[in-house]
């Protein structure tokens, strides 16, 4: 069930009679949420159901017992259950074909053709979020940052909570749980902010599908593209990718806040970035806030004097969390270096001057500099192997035997970056400006429709969300 | 009640309101810009609509009807009324249909063909004979990705109220999508929009490595197009403007009913339409819309034609399943693409025990009888074919009439 089909309209209209007007007290509310959310997750396949309520009751338990636990080293077993638990049912179900094959693979290159069996599970859509989000509950007891809550049935609706289940963000506990456990009626601003975001992310999610179409002339390699439609179908998968996960995340949030739940912001205009460190802390925040929290801080973070080291390890990590290929673990290696790179030489006094240098065209520079890298870095992230991102990255780079330019291929260039700037806008106005128009009403309400009239008249055949693959 | 439960209630019915009636105000801004742009979803298909509302006259009929059944390549190469005249010169009567439609693959066509037998059955009345035309190219992998922009617009036009019933109850979302197309949005899908608006940022169509025609040919194909109009609205005053005409049985005028001067205007305009530049661009066009030179065939639609020739079986006395001629001088396939071809002729001949006839290459049809790299021309390569079919099928029907 995708946010922008008719079917997910229905269900929420039929939720939204039920949660305002039949289940108004907050029992009855949180095993409405959690009756709700199954059937959405059902919606997709119900064989997983189990997976996730299982996933779901054993971190609650755990979490129990690490908080009645005084031993250390017992609570530490306890949390090292629930990671080979969460992390266990991920290697299952998304790394395991992907480890066989590449063993097979590998003796290939020695002469040994073994023939490996695989599992070829399918994938259950969400399992990377609501596993990082159950994980990082056990782990925040464990560390003593939050105490085991009371309830089963409200952790596992917060854990299964439907606007975020399938696509993020990925949500702390500390952050969901008290807001289960004390459902609030939303201000009429939030109702209004929530209508907004859902606008705002169905336009982003209709403009990346348009996007999808000079991307795939890129990089499905079906035909010889020229070097500017190379560029054009780069920088189009930068804005597919953006429209298509902060569109959801935007109305994730949007929906979540006519419930009364705040979720946190997920992407921050993240191609105004001046730094790569500085993109992470704009791209997929509930994501990269994670891995920093639990994956960096666990490897020793600053302090053991491996900073790059455990730096890179989170980023690879972060790269094979997106999908079980090397292209992913490239990209993530990618960023790893670069991240690294951005650090070490930061601390370069020759380069502080540059890097604290506030004049305009040091400041479009830094950026310049920061979005080509994060271009090269989707080639990895969205070509079908390594063998194509190479060949898009040679295509991007040199002119040599690459064909003319289709006739239209400049428009398209110019509409993609077209696009890509109105999502930005679009961003930027609902970060910076919208109050000024939240005071219109009618202009607002009018907006709002139109906006929504728009997307419902643009489509293209395939509108899955990238990020239920992850 | 207390005033918290109040509060709660009147929010959320603000909420509600305003999700229902947002939605709603969308939805009308959509029907309001398609009704400006005078858009409908029926006149993307208004032939296979327009012969499908015939048929309940059809299947009244008393004659023993002959139908085929096929693509733009039947609609083109086969003669309805010239068909039944030289039959009837035999002495056997029969009525036939031209039920060629263009732009529908066997995906569609499978829809069309349940439409037609469930009018038949309904009236208890049986087809003598369908022929019906198995496109390798309509049932290419290519072919079907093109169409998808307008697969759930066209389900719904073309299925019955029980098929999309059970599309709503075998899969929910795509079922209430297609109801929400066909009923909230006149039958014109997102995806169709963006398919039309789309199209001068598509790769257009590609350009032949041959010369381009001199100004002269074009105006002169003008001309002669203009001559044609001209001539066809005095010969023809009363037509109706449909685009499949219960009158005519489906096919186009005959050239007993137009005069030697039209059909030399008629002569002359196709070999304007036969030029070099034209063709080649015509086959390029279909190698890259069609596939039609290495023909990777689409499983899907060989399942959908599997299932089409099954329909008609229910209510004709035979079933014949035919390639139609090709323009060899210009579609050349692939050693692999024949290959691949055979392959799937097999596996309709054993899924529905009907042998596939190759008519491809007749030695009767000549390039000079199409109009381009697929169609027959009228009036020459048309007469031609059905002439043809006439003479290959006049002792089956024959046979089967004295039953």
């Amino acid at each position: 069930m995708i946010f922008n089909t008719p079917i997910f309209f229905f269900f929420f209209i039929i939720f939204l009679f039920f949660y305002g007007f039949v289940f108004l007290r907050q029992t009855p509310k949180v095993y409405f949420i959690l009756v709700s959310s199954l059937v959405f997750y059902g919606a997709w396949n119900y064989h997983f159901i189990p997976l996730l309520v299982g996933s779901a009751v054993a971190d609650y338990f755990i979490a129990q017992a690490i908080g009645n636990c005084t031993d250390q080293r017992r609570k530490k077993l306890w949390v090292a259950l629930s990671i080979s638990i969460n992390l266990g049912i991920l290697a299952l179900f998304k790394y395991a074909d992907f480890a066989l094959q590449s063993v097979a693979d590998f003796l290939l290159l020695f002469g040994y053709e073994a023939s490996i069996p695989t599992l070829q599970w399918v994938l259950p859509v969400g399992i990377s979020f609501y596993t990082f989000q159950s994980l990082s509950y056990t782990i925040d007891v464990y560390r003593g940052d939050m105490e085991p809550r009371k309830g089963l049935v409200e952790f596992t609706a917060a854990l299964s909570f439907f606007p975020q289940l399938v696509a993020g963000p990925i949500l702390r506990a500390r952050h969901i749980l008290p807001q289960m456990h004390n459902i609030q009626l939303p201000q009429w601003d939030q109702v209004k902010q929530g209508f907004l975001l859902i606008t705002v992310g169905l336009m982003k999610k209709t403009t990346a599908d348009l996007l999808a179409v000079p991307a795939a002339t890129a990089f499905d390699g079906s035909q010889s593209v020229s070097l500017l439609e190379t560029w054009t179908g780069v920088l189009a998968f930068a804005g597919q990718i953006y429209g298509d996960f902060s569109g959801y995340s935007d109305m994730a949030i949007g929906i979540a806040m006519l419930l009364g739940f705040n979720l946190p912001l997920n992407f921050r205009l993240p191609y105004f970035a001046s730094s790569p460190v500085d993109f992470w802390r704009r791209w997929h925040i509930s994501l990269s806030s994670w891995l920093r929290d639990y994956l960096y801080v666990s490897l020793g973070g600053n302090r053991t004097g491996h900073r790059y080291r455990n730096v890179f390890i989170t980023m690879l990590l972060g790269g094979l969390w997106h999908g079980a290929a090397w292209t992913f673990i490239a990209w993530g290696m990618f960023h790893g270096m670069i991240i690294t790179a951005t650090h070490y030489l930061s601390s370069l006094p020759a380069l502080q001057t540059f890097i604290g240098n506030q004049n305009i065209w040091a400041r479009i520079a830094r950026w310049a500099m920061t979005f080509y890298l994060i271009l090269i870095g989707w080639v990895l992230f969205r070509a079908t192997s390594l063998d194509s991102a190479f060949t898009i990255l040679m295509d991007m780079h040199l002119l040599n035997d690459l064909p003319e330019a289709a006739q239209a291929a400049l428009p398209v260039f110019g509409l993609v970056v077209l696009a890509l700037g109105l999502m930005h806008w679009l961003d930027y106005f609902v970060i910076h400006h919208v109050e000024k128009l939240k005071e219109r009403a009618w202009l607002f309400w009018s907006l709002l429709v139109l906006g929504q009239g728009l997307c419902l008249l643009v489509g293209e055949p395939s509108n899955e969300f990238i990020y239920f693959q992850f | 009640m207390n005033s918290s439960t109040s509060n709660s209630r009147k929010l959320y019915l603000k909420i509600w309101l305003i999700a229902v009636f947002g939605m709603a105000a969308a939805m009308v801004l959509i029907r309001l810009f398609t009704f400006a742009m005078g858009a409908k979803g029926e006149d993307f298909i208004s032939r296979p609509l327009e012969a499908l509302a015939s048929l309940p006259v059809i299947t009244a009929e008393t004659e023993e009807q002959v139908m085929v059944f096929g693509s733009s390549m039947v609609q083109a190469g086969f003669s309805a009324r010239q068909f039944d005249r030289e039959l009837k010169q035999q002495g056997i009567n029969v009525k036939s249909y031209n039920f060629g439609f263009g732009g529908l693959n066997p995906y569609f066509q499978d829809f069309v063909s349940r439409r037609i037998k469930e009018a038949y059955q309904e009236n208890d009345k049986r087809l003598k004979l369908a022929i019906l035309e198995f496109n390798p190219f309509q049932t290419t992998k290519t072919r079907f990705d093109r169409a998808k922009p307008a697969i759930d617009a066209y389900v719904g036009m073309l299925g019955s109220p029980q098929e999309l019933r059970d599309i709503l109850t075998s899969d929910l979302e795509r079922g209430l999508l297609i109801y929400n197309i066909h009923y909230l949005r006149d039958n014109i899908s997102a995806e169709m929009v963006t398919f039309f608006f789309g199209r001068p940022f598509r790769s257009g169509r590609p350009e032949p490595d041959v010369p381009k025609e001199t100004a002269e040919v074009v105006k002169r194909r003008r001309e002669l197009g203009r001559e044609l109009s001209k001539r066809f609205k005095e010969d023809y005053p009363d037509f109706g403007d449909e685009d499949w005409s219960y009158a005519w049985q489906g096919a186009g005028t005959i050239p007993e009913e137009r005069s030697q001067e039209t059909l030399d205007v008629f002569k002359e305009y196709y070999e304007y339409q036969r030029t070099p530049y034209r063709l080649a661009g015509d086959k390029l066009w279909r190698e890259v819309s069609a596939d039609i030179t290495h023909l990777h065939f689409e499983e899907e639609l060989v399942l959908a034609f599997i299932r089409l020739v099954k329909e008609f079986q229910q209510f004709s006395d035979q079933v014949e399943v035919v390639l139609l001629p090709k323009n060899s001088a210009w579609i050349e396939n692939t050693p692999a693409a024949l290959e691949r071809q055979a392959r799937v002729i097999r596996r309709i001949e054993e899924a529905t025990g009907v042998t596939i006839k190759d008519y491809q290459n007749l030695p009767e049809i000549t390039p000079e009888m199409f109009s381009d790299t697929t169609h027959l021309a009228r009036y020459s390569g048309d007469v031609a074919f059905t002439h043809f079919l006439v003479n290959t099928y006049a002792d089956d029907i024959r046979r089967l009439l004295e039953k």
